[in-house]
């Protein structure tokens, strides 16, 4: 029987970083994985990751994999077995694997375990029909094997896992109903939310699935309010056309092996459920045992490596007496930092029963959106979230976003120093940053949006502007198309100079005709069918089609409707009629009036 | 614009423009309508909306009556849908009185040919289940009233006399009308000068200014009407529903939405186009009242027009003594959207002809006001 000073079992993200840092300091070691490729999780994700620009990020997940995969070909200490499945450990240090239909056993000094986790369940009515998926098999399917298993999705779940494969399954062409989460607020980070819902996607918070619909596979499904004890409202139920459902409510940790091997372990919900009690350097109750990633609390990759990494590195102090506090204290630190965010207030209370605490840094600073100097190319950066990311900040050339000290820190952009030169645009993870110039005197306006669509416009091109929530908002020119190696490529359009604060994505013109005014249901083809029947006064286009004339009174629609005329008519916004203000400004009940409130 | 027309229209509103349309029927070219803001800005594009044959007078019935034949062919002789709908009017009763009184109306509006029945409470009740008819005594229904979209109504003339050939000039307002010898010689307007011998003052709110511009007094004056819509719901309501003694209208619109008003107690004189919450206020009570179901509806936008009135409550349709071919619609009094094809196609006529033909119009010429005046009352 082989014996190994250190085994690792799992490939993703901690076990790789755990077995290339056991390999540098001189520990020899066997990674086990069962998938034919190492990775884990990370060669299914095709999106750029956030984090320290140190730790990869605005990297894509599948290339880090391929950086680690590269880094343990390249070191002799490291043996691999992958497609080699971990059925037991059993006494004496013994671990059992299969591989090619064969029983092997090794054992083991010391072991690393990063088994990660697995999709939770959600029971609802018919979730046994084909068509229903974990979001990780679906993202797996398409993106591993280049099959897409439906044609219209509905997710379940907005976590981080729901709003990242919402957009994957746009950007491979098929389309997205919903989002249905059963809290009042996203789970997920913003700029993942707010990307998808610039392509239209809507999140339904407070909403649940009731069940799915279907013979022989999904058909549809029916979901419904829920109120504050989550239990669905009668009478607002809703049916969903849809093909596939993802149920995509989180992740548990995979902590069967752990149990094994004789470590504790405890029920932590903030941490994803049972997990192995451990020490700040990753060392469970077995002390020849460690933990790393998901397996530990679900977060993400970057965190998962830094622990791989100080497992690994207590592993070797342990082993060969080398003199590397520091270098585990400073991983300690990093990652301290990591999750000192808001974001991150939950695996600190998880944590927390371990009693390794965590200080949440008070000063995370967070601006608001900043506008910048009017008619200078630059660069917008919507990104208000405290999330431990510093991507922008490090790729600029010029020094003109500041983060500082705290990665949850947001942007601030020193505008005398932005040169518009858009790099921030392709390295910012959540495409949460955007190119803008205005030209005052032609009355336009140049927007530059990071695009991960195929195909891509071309120069010329008349294109749809979009706002934060996918709605159409006007016409577009596409002025440039700037090709970038990380594939996150910009579209420069041109706008109207009235919209340059309103349009944050673009999309080819549809056959189907969007909604202009969505209280009164009027398409932009019914106004535009009213333009070239003559009418080209605002007011008389209002009572002939209705627009703007709804319960918003045309709040979401005025300006949209009085571009369409201007690019009709030629006519300036300015020089345009707007019609006048009536109240009530918002809706009230006839029963508002039936008392007087003033005091007698 | 055209330098010379055979007739000049003042005003692009429904009575406006249904005259142009009519003159185009005939086959009449050069004719000029002049707009000062756009089409349905004035009165036409504020008022209710409805389609009533229901009144005191027996001139306004038969008025009516032909309307309401010119509206069931509007969507073919006009090409456009105008939401039109023969809901029927359903007016109110509260005391035996207002009962002698609607029974002689009944009685009156039969003999003209009218399809008109007297309903008691319960009848009433029996149609309108959801309704609190508390204090009604009876009614009166007739099947054939109705309503539509006034706004769309105004814009399909529009649009119709534009494709027939009338030009059509908005944003244009007439400034002074040349008169020679009692003759008319021609219009200078914000864009320009117009020759010619025909003007029609179809000025709505304004009629009285537009009179005097030739030197003719006509007795209207204009005053401030509030009208208020709701959100839109489903289809509870056919008919416009009137109470003359709780002071309003109602109508649901096509579209779902509750179109109502009353008629203020000293509404603003003029063309003050104003709103007051007041209004809300007594509106509030008085239709949470009698359409329980609106308690929770909403209230989405007040606005407000004008009642060209005259001193009976109809219209003046005449030519002028003193100016030869100087000929007005006006004076309508809040009753001018529902009369405007049976008025287009008489002053038409007029013009034409010398002299109205399909229906004799003669006793609304501006000399009836010399001799004691007989009013409508049906009016809100």
């Amino acid at each position: 029987m082989k014996s190994y000073e250190t085994v690792v079992i799992g490939g993703g993200p901690a076990g790789m970083v755990g077995a290339i840092t056991l390999g540098s300091k001189g520990v020899k070691n066997l990674l086990l994985d069962e998938n034919d490729t190492l990775g884990g999780q990370l060669v299914k994700q095709t999106h750029k990751f956030f984090g320290d620009h140190a730790h990869y990020a605005s990297v894509r997940g599948f290339e880090i994999a391929q950086k680690l995969q590269k880094k343990i070909s390249q070191n002799s200490n490291i043996k691999v077995e992958t497609s080699a499945t971990v059925i037991g450990i059993y006494p004496n240090k013994t671990i059992v694997y299969a591989k090619n239909g064969k029983e092997f056993k090794v054992t083991y000094e010391k072991l690393l375990i990063t088994t990660g986790a697995m999709e939770k369940q959600l029971p609802f009515i018919n979730s046994d029909l084909p068509g229903v998926y974990g979001a990780g098999a679906v993202q797996t399917l398409m993106n591993e094997y280049g099959v897409i298993p439906g044609k219209r999705f509905l997710i379940i779940g907005s976590g981080n896992i729901g709003l990242i494969l919402a957009y994957q399954l746009i950007q491979a062409g098929v389309e997205v109903r919903g989002i249905v989460e059963a809290i009042g607020k996203i789970g997920g980070y913003a700029v993942h939310a707010k990307k998808i819902k610039r392509l239209g996607v809507p999140i339904l918070l407070n909403h649940t699935i009731v069940k799915a619909i279907g013979d022989e596979s999904v058909s549809g499904a029916v979901i419904a309010k829920i109120d504050d004890k989550f239990k669905p409202i009668p009478g607002t139920e809703e049916e969903k056309v849809v093909d596939t459902i993802c149920v995509s409510v989180g992740l548990t940790p995979l902590s069967e092996l752990a149990e094994q091997a004789g470590c504790e372990v405890e029920y932590i919900p903030q941490l994803g459920g049972y997990v192995p009690v451990r020490n700040e350097k990753m060392q469970t109750t077995n002390p020849d045992v460690f933990i790393a990633g998901d397996l530990s609390s679900i977060e993400e990759a970057t965190t998962a490596m830094i622990e791989g990494k100080i497992a690994a590195l207590e592993i070797a102090r342990i082993l060969n007496g080398a003199n590397i506090e520091n270098e585990i204290n400073e991983e300690i630190k990093t990652l301290s930092l990591f999750r000192s965010g808001p974001k991150s207030a939950k695996i600190r209370a998880g944590l927390e029963k371990f009693g390794i605490s965590i200080e949440a840094v008070p000063n995370v600073e967070s601006h608001g959106v900043q506008i910048g100097p009017v008619g200078k190319l630059r660069a917008i950066v919507d990104c208000t979230e405290e999330i431990p990311c510093n991507s922008c900040e490090a790729v600029c050339p010029f020094e003109a976003i500041h983060i500082g000290e705290n990665l949850n820190s947001t942007p601030v952009v020193d505008y005398d120093k932005c040169t518009g030169c858009a790099t921030c645009v392709t390295a910012c993870p959540g495409l949460a940053i955007h190119m803008l110039k205005e030209d005052v005197e032609k009355s336009k306006a140049l927007v530059g949006i990071p695009y991960e669509l195929l195909p891509l416009p071309e120069k010329g091109e008349k294109m749809w502007a979009l706002n934060e929530d996918g709605n159409y908002v006007c016409d577009a020119i596409v002025k440039r198309v700037v090709k970038y190696p990380n594939k996150t490529n910009i579209v420069y359009i041109e706008i109207p100079i009235e919209f340059s604060r309103k349009v944050i994505n673009v999309e080819f013109p549809k056959e189907e005709s969007p909604f202009v005014c969505r209280c009164e249901e009027v398409t932009l083809s019914e106004i535009e069918r009213a333009i070239d029947s003559g009418i080209v006064d605002f007011e008389e286009l209002k009572r002939l089609t209705r627009v703007t004339m709804g319960p918003c009174g045309g709040k979401n629609c005025k300006l949209v409707v009085l571009g369409i005329l201007s690019r009709k008519t030629g006519v300036p916004i300015s020089k345009l009629s707007r019609g006048t203000s009536r109240p009530p400004v918002k809706p009230v009940e006839f029963s508002l009036f039936t008392k007087n409130g003033d005091p007698k | 614009m055209i330098s010379e027309a055979s007739v000049v229209i003042i005003g692009g509103g429904i009575i406006g423009t249904s005259i142009a349309f009519n003159l185009a029927k005939f086959g009449v070219k050069n004719v000029s309508v002049f707009e000062k803001s756009y089409i349905s800005s004035g009165s036409t594009g504020r008022c209710g909306g409805g389609i009533r044959q229901q009144w005191t007078s027996p001139m306004n019935v038969r008025l009516a009556m032909r309307s309401v034949e010119l509206f069931e062919r509007f969507k073919s002789d006009v090409g456009m849908d105008i939401e039109y709908i023969e809901g029927g009017y359903l007016l109110l009763a509260y005391t035996d009185k207002e009962i002698e009184e609607f029974k002689r109306n009944v009685k009156m509006q039969r003999e003209e040919g009218l399809n008109v029945e007297l309903l008691t409470n319960r009848q009433i009740a029996k149609k309108f289940p959801f309704m609190n008819l508390e204090g009604v005594k009876g009614g009166t229904w007739c099947p054939t009233d109705g309503h539509a979209n006034p706004q769309i109504a105004n814009i399909a003339y529009a649009m119709a006399i534009k494709r027939m050939g009338v030009e059509l000039n908005t944003h244009t307002s007439v400034e002074s009308i040349d008169t020679q010898n009692g003759k008319i010689i021609g219009v200078q307007t914000s864009k320009g000068y117009v020759k010619t011998n025909v003007v029609v003052n179809a000025a709505g709110g304004f009629s009285h200014e537009i009179g005097l511009m030739a030197g003719v007094d006509i007795p209207t004056y204009s005053e401030r009407h509030q009208i208020l819509v709701t959100e839109s719901v489903n289809h509870i309501l056919d008919p416009m529903v009137i109470s003359f003694q709780n002071n309003y209208y109602v109508r649901q619109t096509m579209h779902g939405s509750f179109v109502m008003g009353q008629s203020d107690k000293n509404p603003a004189k003029g063309n003050d186009l104003g709103h007051t919450v007041e209004f809300l206020e007594e509106m509030a009570p008085k239709m949470v009242h009698d359409f329980p179901f609106m308690k929770h509806l909403h209230i989405v936008r007040q606005w407000s027009g004008a009642y060209n009135v005259s001193p009976d409550a109809q219209p003046i349709i005449d030519e002028a003594r003193n100016v030869s071919r100087y000929i007005f619609a006006v004076g309508f009094s809040g009753h001018g959207f529902m009369l405007a094809p049976a008025v287009g196609e008489a002053v038409a006529e007029m013009i034409v002809y010398g002299r109205s033909k399909t229906m004799n119009i003669s006793n609304l010429g501006i000399s009836r006001f010399e001799n004691k005046i007989e009013k409508e009352h049906n009016v809100v």
